[in-house]
């Protein structure tokens, strides 16, 4: 067990070092230096080529690979022209945001779709099953802005509920957690998209585990119908879905560029949409990277979750 | 029933279930009536389909989604189960009737600890502490056979073997001591040796424990020596009920005769074909009007197809027939072609054989190690093979799951390239040429498989399936492609009409036959046919074997016979080869192997096969014990550490094969029989002379 984790944490490193080296190389493709967000759109040539000497980017492509990889592994991912701040400092400024966010949102999805999709597998076929297959298949076809649009019409404009834009108070985690309010629809809009998958999955993963001749021991013994859900389905039909999880954390990234823009969250999706409007080069590197390191990761840990709930599986 | 109440624990009367699909309603069980005593052992038998594990989940009311009792009673010593309360019947469920399963892989909750398993319905039922349900199922766990189990207690149900599986789920039916067991195919999913071991024990709890059970099972050989009565069931009645004795020698209903008629026996003459029961079971949605086997009886009449004949008769006989037969079939019409078509079995013309097998070793690697992953051992699964197989013979393999006989049979198709030793065809190292003569080559060797499901493309039509060989060996052109088509699928004894259907669309015996001439494609010199009628019922079981055979004899194609079925490769073979933990024990004819068998291995796994004949005394366990793992194969002799007959030198020196008469070769330090004359000599190779 702990030889399988030093072995695919080995991996994951040469992986993230992968991903690094090939998203600064077509970055550097579609535009190459910072240097005009640097000195400006009109710089004169003359003083691009010195920029670029002085900063590196004259160098060989191979070359400013090695050098970026080699400053990415020492948590080093350059300067932001554009906000005038290290990429480092202005990760660790939003990242702790954004994993509120979409931890929050996860942690929801899970908690209405894991019950949904074991009582929809239990009802399959009823008018409840079609009635919750029906919702989950129209928030899932829905596109992040235009659910969140709805959300913001109807909860903030229309009935005040909740503000329809995050204030810009909110600075910090703490401050997230300390106004529910504000993050209620950004968390609810990033939430309900990962419920439909999820409860799709679970639905099927739960219906696989009912056909299991346990079940019917579970039902012959003269368990409760509750008994034999709580005790010998729940387990072994979340095992799948540990999976998945793992597999949607990069993809909660993702979703987060859109919920945090409508919302103007500060996180690291507004971060990077703000860094794609400005073409900020070395954010929109390290972005990327986050992407590939969470991907990798993702996958790392739901192995080893997986390993340590189902005693079937032994990595090695 | 004429039983006075009083002394029956079940009573099931008028019993009908249906299950509802989404476009028609499956009459799953239809009119059954049955009882069973206190003490009494109640068979259930009939082909898949039938009804019978329908009939079983009934009595516990554990029917499957769109399942439901629609009429009759059944009743508990006294207590009418039908439209009691859920309530109420949970605490009977597990309590007082209980029920093991198939399959104890699926059947266990994988998740949880086996003791945790057993102690659930002590803790539910008996309302005892954590505690005294702990001692109880170690107590259950002794009793039905499981070593050390308070070691084991821990254990989840991957970590125990295919039998101690099977025996934690009887534990947990036993747990609460109940008045019913019903066993559901309880021994299907286990090789002979731990059958023989599971129904030994049921036996010697229901003794001990003054339990009724109901035994569902398809194997008349299983029910044979183990029940008091049968009820014979067919699309969802019951069509016979008889005591045991009755049923197996005086048996009135056609189809019971017929069941009976095309299981291969030991002693089932080789040059005669099997009976077999035309057609398939009808479909129970809804189910056809007269008498429901009408439709593939031989003595139907119009009457049969318009009226449904009652359970009728006397003396505890009851039969479901208007033209009944009496007793069992007369044997049957031979199979065996005129000497012209006949193709003699002989060596080839330099004296050679035309598959030889000299020492073959195939071992697959364990490995470990965090970054460099370095061999640390390996499972033996086959360790130095020598056989060999003439032109038109067919050689039977057999052994229990586990002692290497399928990786064999792979290593002959070069499915599996061996580690050492050599496969010859025709003299050449097949497997050892390169490129278009390889190619060319493979075509002499074709597999057969299991499960024909499994093995055909499903998005493939069945004129694919069958063209796919020609077109990767470049055989002929399109037009005389399609001849082959139709002249093999003749052979096989399919329709032209399959050409256009899909796998999925053909029962499980039609799917064999295309399995069965997807290999005969190519006319190869070599079958190996890997339990090739496993997974089919009895009756289409024959079917497949007659053909097997006739083909055999017609063509004279030699072939490789894989099965854990004895009376199957017996049937089959010219000669047999008995395997254990990866070497070969024992080779011989039939009459060798089954009647003066050397090997004390073969000999009990003979004794273990359930005879379909009530009147032969069951043998003792033959063989206690499992298999040891392959990875660490006992020193000597392999088998010393089941053997009765073990000695010191077994552990120190492995028994070289010796001759027991004319092909006839066992690896035996103390034989059953006197070795032949060259006792001492070693012989690696059984020629039959």
């Amino acid at each position: 067990m702990t030889g399988y984790i030093i072995r695919r944490c080995v991996a994951a490193v040469i992986i993230a070092i992968g991903v690094a080296a090939v998203s600064y190389a077509l970055l550097n493709f579609a535009g190459g230096s910072p240097v005009y967000a640097a000195l400006g759109t009109h710089a004169n040539p003359k003083a691009v080529a010195q920029w670029n000497r002085v900063h590196g980017f004259d160098k060989p492509l191979i070359v400013q690979i090695g050098n970026y990889v080699w400053n990415a592994v020492q948590l080093k991912f350059g300067y932001s022209y554009k906000q005038g701040q290290s990429v480092a400092a202005l990760l660790d400024e939003n990242a702790g945001r954004t994993a509120y966010l979409s931890g929050s949102a996860l942690v929801l999805a899970l908690i209405i779709a894991l019950p949904l999709g074991i009582a929809q597998a239990v009802k399959r076929n009823s008018v409840s099953d079609y009635a919750a297959t029906a919702i989950t298949f129209t928030l899932y076809s829905m596109p992040a802005f235009f659910l969140g649009l709805i959300l913001i019409q109807f909860f903030a404009l229309d009935l005040h509920i909740f503000p329809p834009l995050v204030s810009s108070n909110v600075t910090s985690v703490w401050a997230s957690f300390t106004h529910p309010a504000q993050l209620t629809l950004p968390i609810v809009t990033l939430a309900a998209l990962t419920v439909a998958g999820f409860s799709r999955y679970m639905r099927s993963s739960a219906l696989d585990a009912l056909a299991q001749d346990y079940i019917r021991l579970a039902r012959a013994k003269g368990l409760s119908e509750r008994v034999v859900l709580a005790r010998h389905l729940v387990r072994n039909a979340c095992l799948p879905m540990i999976t998945l999880v793992g597999l949607a954390i990069p993809g909660l990234l993702a979703g987060n560029i859109i919920t945090e823009t409508l919302y103007n969250y500060p996180g690291l999706g507004l971060l990077f949409y703000n860094a794609l409007q400005g073409l900020d080069y070395p954010v929109l590197l390290a972005y990327t990277l986050i992407g590939g390191v969470l991907t990798v990761t993702g996958n790392l840990v739901a192995d080893i979750a997986v390993a340590a709930a189902d005693p079937r599986i032994r990595l090695g | 029933m004429s039983a006075p109440p009083a002394t029956s624990v079940l009573e099931v009367n008028g019993l009908s279930t249906h299950i509802n699909l989404t476009r028609s309603v499956v009459h799953a069980v239809g009119d059954v009536s049955f009882e069973i005593k206190a003490g009494e052992t109640l068979g259930l038998v009939g082909e898949s389909g039938c009804g019978k594990s329908m009939t079983g989940l009934s009595l516990l009311n554990l029917l499957p989604h769109g399942g439901h009792i629609v009429e009759g009673s059944i009743k508990l010593s006294g207590l009418e189960l039908v439209g009691l309360p859920e309530r109420k019947l949970r605490t009977i469920r597990g309590n007082e009737i209980a029920m093991i399963f198939q399959d104890s892989q699926s059947s266990l909750n994988p998740t949880m600890t086996i003791g945790r398993q057993v102690m659930e319905p002590v803790r539910l039922h008996r309302g005892v502490s954590k505690h005294e349900a702990l001692d109880r199922a170690l107590e259950v766990l002794e009793l039905v056979g499981l070593p050390h189990p308070r070691e084991r207690f821990d254990d989840f149900p991957h970590q125990l073997s295919g039998g101690l599986r099977q025996r934690v789920m009887i534990a947990i039916a036993l747990a609460c001591e109940p008045k019913v067991l019903v066993a559901d195919e309880p021994t299907t999913a286990l090789d002979v040796t731990i059958q023989a071991q599971i129904l030994a024990l049921l036996d010697d709890l229901e003794e001990r424990l003054g339990m009724s059970t109901l035994l569902i099972t398809h194997d008349m050989g299983v029910v044979a020596g183990r029940t008091d009565r049968i009820n014979v069931m067919y699309a969802g009645r019951i069509v016979e009920t008889a005591t045991t004795y009755r049923l197996f020698t005086g048996m009135r209903h056609p189809y019971t005769q017929a069941l009976l008629g095309s299981i291969p026996s030991l002693d089932q003459d080789r040059e005669k074909a099997l009976y077999t029961i035309p057609g398939l079971p009808p479909d129970l949605a809804p189910p056809p009007s007269g008498c429901r086997f009408a439709a593939r009886c031989a003595y139907a009449t119009d009457e049969c197809r318009e009226h449904e004949p009652p359970l009728d008769g006397a003396e505890g006989h009851l039969f479901a027939c208007w033209h009944p037969v009496d007793g069992p079939i007369e044997r049957l019409p031979t199979i065996v072609p005129p000497e012209s078509v006949k193709v003699p079995i002989a060596a080839t013309a330099n004296g050679r054989h035309l598959l030889e097998l000299d020492g073959v070793v195939r071992e697959f690697p364990v490995t470990a190690g965090i970054i460099l992953r370095r061999k640390v051992d390996s499972v033996k699964a086959v360790s130095g093979v020598t056989l060999h197989v003439d032109a038109g013979e067919t050689f039977g393999l057999v052994g229990e799951s586990g002692c290497g006989k399928t990786t064999l049979g792979k290593l002959i198709v070069g499915a599996e390239l061996p580690d050492g030793g050599t496969v010859e065809l025709e003299g050449k190292r097949v497997f050892a040429l390169k490129g278009r003569a390889l190619r060319r080559a493979r075509r002499d060797l074709q597999m057969m498989f299991q499960d024909p499901y499994a093995s055909l493309d499903p998005r493939m039509r069945v004129q694919a399936i069958l063209r796919e060989p020609l077109e990767i060996q470049k055989i002929g052109s399109r037009q005389e492609q399609d001849e082959r088509i139709t002249t093999v699928l003749r052979e096989v004894g399919l329709p032209q009409t399959a050409l256009e259907r899909y796998p999925h669309e053909f029962s499980g015996g039609q799917r064999q036959r295309v399995g069965l001439a997807r290999a005969l494609m190519l006319d190869p010199k070599v079958i190996v046919a890997d339990e090739p009628v496993s997974a089919l019922d009895v009756s289409i079981r024959s079917q497949i074997l007659n053909l097997m055979r006739r083909l055999q004899l017609e063509r004279g194609t030699a072939s490789v016979v894989i099965s854990h079925d004895l009376a199957v490769v017996k049937y089959l073979s010219d000669r047999i080869g008995v395997m254990y933990l990866g070497k070969l024990v024992e080779l011989g004819n039939g009459d060798d192997i089954y009647r003066r068998a050397a090997h004390p291995y073969t000999d009990a796994l003979i004794k273990t096969i359930p005879v379909p004949d009530p009147a032969v005394k069951r043998a003792d366990i033959a063989i206690s014990g499992e298999l040891p793992s392959p990875r660490n194969p006992p020193s000597g002799c392999r088998f010393r550490t089941r053997c009765p007959r073990a000695q010191d030198l077994c552990a120190e020196e492995e028994p070289l094969l010796r001759s027991f008469g004319p092909g006839h070769v066992a690896a035996c330090h103390f034989p059953l029989q006197a070795p032949g004359e060259a006792a001492a000599e070693a012989v690696a190779d059984g020629d039959p002379e």
